[in-house]
């Protein structure tokens, strides 16, 4: 210590004195990934987007997503939902079977389907019908007070309503617009569009899985993929207007056709037509590019006792990717299948249609006798990458999942106990890391909340409008 | 739908006007006999790819192969054969689980055995204009749901994962 205790000297501070006493003292990688990222501590960590708040007038998951990932990151997302019915989402649920309870004080019978489940997460919910005049002024003065909007009414409908960026950017030249829908302007202005129209219509049903020959069809995702995709990528153009704004002091609109996302999401299909004239063709589990790379059956489920149809006759498939000359010998050597190797030594021969429907055939034959479990023992054992087929039970059960936090049970304030996975599957962030703190509330229930406490509407005023369900 | 068979068979003095439909998951790629699901006229069909490459021709005094999975008289106000009507439609065999019941299950507890609200009806917000408060009270608000958890969690049957 030095004489005089104001005297700092740098051998007196705690820590690492040399840059080789901080190599020596720093933590190992995976130990400093812990408890940077610290799953579950998300809470204790401040919010990225806090104090921006945006309008949610949007239905069905793909604009909802696009807020959702905002109110994820911290931001105040007021959902605005038809009075007393809310979102048409909200009253869809696989196979009708599984909702939570209530929707609303009106419909004590009817519930929220798992359907609206990920696209609302951390919002407020607010009903409003806006078409009543009564009504327009409130939602002016929502905008007023608000960073952005989107919507994804029919092009042009909240212009009809004076609702627009035209209108509204007069009101706040701040305010960020986003229309997401399913063409916008152009030839098929009015077609409406859900997901499976969007992967119908850009082409990506048509190159998803196996080809005609092999016993496929034009096939879409069991999941809406390209609504979440949309989604999200209107929230990078979100984020970006948003950084745009900071150095500009003005807002902007935002336009998405949905029909456009599966176009970005289809690498190389259309340059290989207009280069090349080739329309592309399914390849199913197998790759275009790469060889071995693919998905194979194998004889015998890893859960033959099983009752459920996806355990029992599913828990079949392993993905194997061995295409460097090196991994593809060694796959070979190892199922015994050392003719392939002499026929198709060279990436480039073995990677063309013909030569993988005699590979993939092959290794097929050669798992028809094995389990899942023993294919991917074999194959990794061996050195080779190879993974089984997981279903969404097995997921649950994966320990790297639970550890990782990504999925996690919430103990949700209104809902009870519920299993996210969306908000902590989108990346980690050390300093302002995604959250889900709830997963979705009744239609409406933040109305006193927003009407009174945000825009100084009186009680007896907000009662009115509900008993008139404008509200 | 792949295509459909309109019956015009005249049946009992009246044309028959059923719709049979034939799904692309057994019709697509398919040659064979299917019956009408109202008159029961046995129709050839040969399809390729969802058309209808031959046929329908119909086939008296044969059996036919396989029904149409669902049926209907749109000129009749909507009557409907749904599948599975013994003689008339295919039962529909894709039944994606163990258990399903096609309709809302109403659950109490979490695959963990914790409460969630899967069960109807609850009750009311208490708030107003359907102002809803951030905490499920479900001691006070169900009171026997309560009571059962603490039994589950006497018997060890609340888990962490």
């Amino acid at each position: 210590m030095a004489k005089d205790p104001r005297e700092t000297r740098i051998e007196d501070l705690p820590g690492p004195k040399s840059q080789g006493e901080l190599e020596e003292m720093k933590m190992p990688y995976e130990e400093y990934c812990r408890k940077a990222f610290g799953p579950g501590n998300e809470w204790a960590k401040p919010d990225a987007l806090k104090g921006i708040r945006w309008l949610s007038c949007t239905g069905y998951i793909f604009t909802p997503h696009s807020v959702a990932n905002l109110a994820e990151l911290g931001a105040d997302v007021i959902k605005i939902e038809i009075p007393r019915m809310g979102d048409a989402m909200r009253h869809t649920s696989p196979f009708n079977e599984a909702y939570l309870y209530p929707l609303h004080d009106t419909r004590p019978m009817t519930g929220t389907g798992l359907g609206f489940t990920n696209a609302n997460n951390n919002e407020r919910f607010l009903s409003m019908d806006y078409h009543i005049p009564e009504m327009v002024d409130i939602f002016y003065q929502l905008v007023k007070m608000s960073d952005g909007l989107t919507e994804n009414y029919r092009p042009g409908t909240l212009d009809r309503w004076k609702m627009s960026y035209r209108y509204l950017q007069e009101m706040n030249p701040r305010f960020i617009y986003v229309w997401g829908g399913g063409f916008g302007y152009g030839p098929k202005v009015f077609g409406g569009s859900y997901d499976i129209l969007g992967q119908a219509h850009a082409g990506l049903a048509s190159i998803t899985g196996m080809h005609e020959y092999m016993g496929g069809h034009a096939t879409k995702h069991s999941n809406w993929c390209i609504d979440w995709m949309s989604g999200t990528m209107i929230s990078y153009g979100i984020l970006a207007s948003i950084l745009w704004r900071k150095k500009t002091g003005l807002g902007t609109m935002i336009e998405f056709s949905q029909v456009q996302t599966p176009t970005r999401i289809s690498g190389y299909t259309f340059p290989l037509y207009n280069n090349f004239g080739v329309v592309r063709q399914r390849w199913g589990n197998w790759d275009t590019q790469l060889c071995a790379h693919g998905i194979i059956l194998c004889g015998k489920s890893d859960f033959p006792d099983a009752q459920n149809p996806q355990d029992k006759y599913e828990a079949r498939y392993v993905m194997v990717s061995a295409f460097n000359d090196l991994d593809f010998k060694e796959l070979c050597d190892i199922t015994g299948l050392k003719d392939l190797y002499g026929k198709y030594k060279a990436h480039k021969d073995r990677v063309e249609a013909r030569p993988q429907v005699e590979i993939y055939a092959a290794l097929e034959k050669w798992a028809v006798d094995k389990t899942r479990s023993q294919v991917v023992k074999i194959l990794t054992d061996a050195g080779i990458l190879a993974a089984p087929v997981m279903n969404d039970r097995e997921v649950y059960e994966c320990q790297h999942y639970r550890e990782r936090g990504t999925l996690r049970w919430l103990d949700d304030p209104l809902y009870g106990d519920f299993l996210v996975q969306s908000g902590h599957s989108c990346g980690m962030m050390t300093k302002t890391p995604r959250r889900v703190n709830w997963i979705w509330r009744p239609v409406g229930a933040d109305n006193v909340s927003i009407y009174r406490d945000l825009l100084g509407v009186p009680l007896s005023q907000i009662e009115a409008w509900y008993n008139k369900a404008y509200i | 739908m792949a295509d459909v068979i309109w019956c015009k068979k005249v049946v009992g003095g009246k044309p028959c006007n059923t719709v049979n439909y034939l799904d692309p998951y057994c019709f697509w790629n398919w040659e064979g006999k299917t019956n009408c699901a109202e008159c029961g006229t046995v129709y050839y069909i040969y399809m390729i790819q969802g058309h209808m490459y031959r046929g329908p021709e119909e086939k008296p005094g044969e059996k036919p192969d396989m029904s149409p999975l669902y049926a209907d008289h749109p000129l009749e106000g909507y009557t409907y054969y749904l599948p599975g009507v013994k003689g008339r439609t295919r039962p529909f065999e894709c039944l994606p689980r163990h258990i399903y019941l096609g309709r809302a299950d109403m659950v109490k507890f979490s695959i963990r055995g914790r409460p969630v609200r899967g069960w109807r009806p609850q009750p009311p917000s208490g708030g107003l204009a359907g102002q809803f408060p951030y905490k499920w009270d479900i001691k006070k608000l169900s009171p026997e749901v309560w009571a059962e958890y603490q039994e589950k969690k006497k018997k060890g049957e609340v888990k962490e994962w």
